[in-house]
């Protein structure tokens, strides 16, 4: 994944492209085509374009799914999940902020952002999701931010490896969990800090990462800037944004954030119930899809009408989408087109031959190699997590 | 609150009367609520709740009455500055207002209490009123802190010792009493008295 400066900034240019086009030349049929090519975006213009807001401050936004058709999200399009918001970006320049590793390690390190990039620099493709994604779906609803299905994003993730970083300050014996802390700050003091850990395994995986560029530009603002965590197959309750401080140590982080929220029940819970159980953090993906076009509410010709969607499945390949358009008595099989990279997700196509003028619903659910596919409804969970039923897309066929 | 209490208190309202029970029994709690006491709850939740997140966080819950009060208490628990009377009044408001059944859209809250009278506890206007900076020091620190830091030194708001706008009452009233830029509006949560006693208080600093 190693890659030559040169090489570099031409892959750089060709993901601002893929960026800007979408899935232009891949997909051959359709009147999406021109619409996506329509929306050439510049991505370093303004931080959050076009988003849906769930809550102004501190700002949680999601991708309208339209948005989706592209294989890249762009970062002014990329949904935006803050416990607190930004810290005050002095603190996040070049003469202020470090990043510090240390708890049970042989040399504890302060390190400046340059020094950070002297260890070999890799790039991953991954599909970072909240855990709450869907959670306006649940019945009984479940509290927190509702979203609906944009609380996701495909980005390319630029940074060094947590390993080399944590073999630098050498793990001592009896180290099982990574603790991440970010700059981010409550308002008032008495409110827990947003600390988490991973355990020792997913922090050693060489494919987990500290990112310091998401779509070959630096890291903005609203998504960590100057760096992050990016935890590959993991929902994004593991990737901790503003980082500041690694602690390496034998015992899962303390705190609400670790001990009470981000958890989900280890056994069913009756809709609507509390759990009773023991529960475990949110942590792998579950295989997922969405329908990115034609979009909620769109009208189209009778006649071929291109489906497109995006589909993940975390750690494990996505091996079909199918789509349904009678509520799900009948299934076809899309297409997998496109890019094909481990946690990226997988974009899908199929031509549906619309007939007869009317209303229909778009189904679609995506199965991965393990063969968990997506159920018609998620389990429910007191906080709503996970959420990974059957996307639905009502659209409106002319005469 | 951990998980297994709250099933307690979940287990015994839902256990009694069942989800459709609860939620009757909130919409009559709604028509017990005057308009003046939403308009206080409104208030509450601009003052209290607003220092660390938007009201709209708030707006697009639908929960039973035992989430609403173990979400509140866990407001309160982190540090939320709201009474034993203000807790049990935004539980009885939220969990009224935005309960399981309530539509995805609900009007405004402010719809049907135009003709509220303001939550004033005493007349107002009754000549000039003298503040109490001993008294002021206190609301200061209940109410404006958060924002503006302690002793008033500026924070997520502006520094208010020596701020020009002291001198300027009518400005300072009108930024209290309706809110200004990114400040919310206190005139529902805030008396008369409170305002000329934080005056008096700032000025002196």
């Amino acid at each position: 994944m190693k890659e030559d400066p040169v090489s570099r900034s031409l892959s750089r240019r060709t993901l601002l492209k893929k960026v800007m086009y979408g899935l232009g030349g891949t997909l051959a049929l359709g009147h999406v085509i021109p619409r996506v090519q329509a929306e050439e975006r510049d991505v370093s213009k303004g931080e959050t374009d076009r988003l849906v807001v769930h809550v102004v401050r501190p700002l949680d936004a999601e991708t309208p799914v339209q948005e989706f058709t592209a294989y890249l999200t762009a970062n002014s399009r990329f949904f935006v999940r803050s416990h607190f918001g930004p810290p005050p970006v002095e603190l996040l320049s070049d003469p202020n902020w470090r990043l510090s590793v240390g708890g049970m390690v042989d040399r504890s390190l302060t390190v400046t952002l340059t020094e950070l990039k002297q260890f070999e620099e890799v790039s991953v493709t991954a599909v970072v999701q909240c855990s709450g994604n869907g959670r306006a779906f649940h019945r009984p609803k479940a509290p927190g931010v509702q979203w609906e299905r944009g609380a996701v994003g495909n980005a390319q993730w630029t940074g060094v490896r947590l390993r080399d970083v944590l073999a630098k300050a050498g793990i001592q014996a009896g180290v099982h969990h990574v603790q991440f802390q970010g700059a981010d700050r409550p308002v008032v003091a008495s409110v827990p800090l947003f600390t988490r850990s991973i355990p020792l395994e997913k922090a050693l995986h060489p494919d987990t990462i500290l990112a310091y560029e998401m779509n070959g530009r630096p890291l903005p603002l609203l998504h960590g800037a100057p760096l992050r965590v990016i935890t590959p197959g993991w929902m994004a309750d593991s990737c901790t944004k503003w980082l500041t401080e690694i602690t390496v140590q034998a015992e899962e982080a303390k705190g609400y954030y670790m001990q009470t929220a981000y958890r989900v029940p280890m056994t069913p819970v009756e809709q609507g119930r509390a759990a009773s159980g023991q529960s475990t953090p949110v942590e792998a993906m579950v295989v997922k899809s969405l329908v990115a076009a034609p979009k909620g509410g769109e009208t189209v010709k009778a006649g071929p009408v291109s489906i497109q969607g995006v589909a993940w499945g975390g750690e494990v390949k996505v091996a079909m989408v199918e789509v349904s358009l009678d509520e799900g008595k009948t299934w076809e099989t899309a297409r997998l087109v496109g890019e094909d990279h481990p946690y990226a997700w997988r974009q899908w196509q199929l031509v549906w031959k619309a007939k007869t003028a009317g209303t229909f619903t778009i189904l679609c659910r995506a199965t991965d190699d393990r063969g968990q596919t997506q159920p018609k409804t998620s389990p429910w969970n007191p906080n709503g997590f996970l959420w990974n039923g059957w996307d639905r897309v009502t659209i409106t066929v002319a005469a | 609150m951990t998980f297994s209490e709250h099933s307690r208190v979940f287990f015994l309202v839902v256990g009694l009367v069942g989800l459709a029970g609860v939620t009757a029994a909130q919409e009559e709690d709604l028509g017990v609520s005057s308009a003046a006491l939403a308009l206080h709850a409104e208030g509450l939740i601009i003052s209290r709740c607003s220092v660390c997140h938007s009201a709209d966080l708030i707006a697009q819950q639908r929960l039973p009455r035992a989430r609403w009060e173990a979400t509140v208490v866990k407001m309160e628990h982190w540090g939320a500055e709201i009474s034993k009377d203000e807790t049990d009044l935004l539980v009885r408001y939220l969990s009224a207002r935005y309960h399981p059944g309530a539509a995805d859209r609900l009007p405004p809250f402010d719809s049907e209490l135009k003709k509220a009278e303001p939550l004033t506890q005493e007349p107002v206007a009754e000549g000039p009123l003298t503040g109490i900076a001993a008294r002021g020091a206190g609301i200061f620190e209940h109410n404006c802190q958060a924002c503006h830091g302690a002793m008033a030194i500026g924070g997520m708001g502006p520094k208010l010792v020596k701020n020009p706008i002291l001198k300027q009452e009518d400005l300072f009233w009108e930024a209290i009493l309706h809110g200004r830029g990114a400040m919310p509006a206190w005139g529902s949560v805030l008396r008369p008295q409170d305002i000329a006693d934080i005056h008096a208080w700032l000025v002196t600093r």
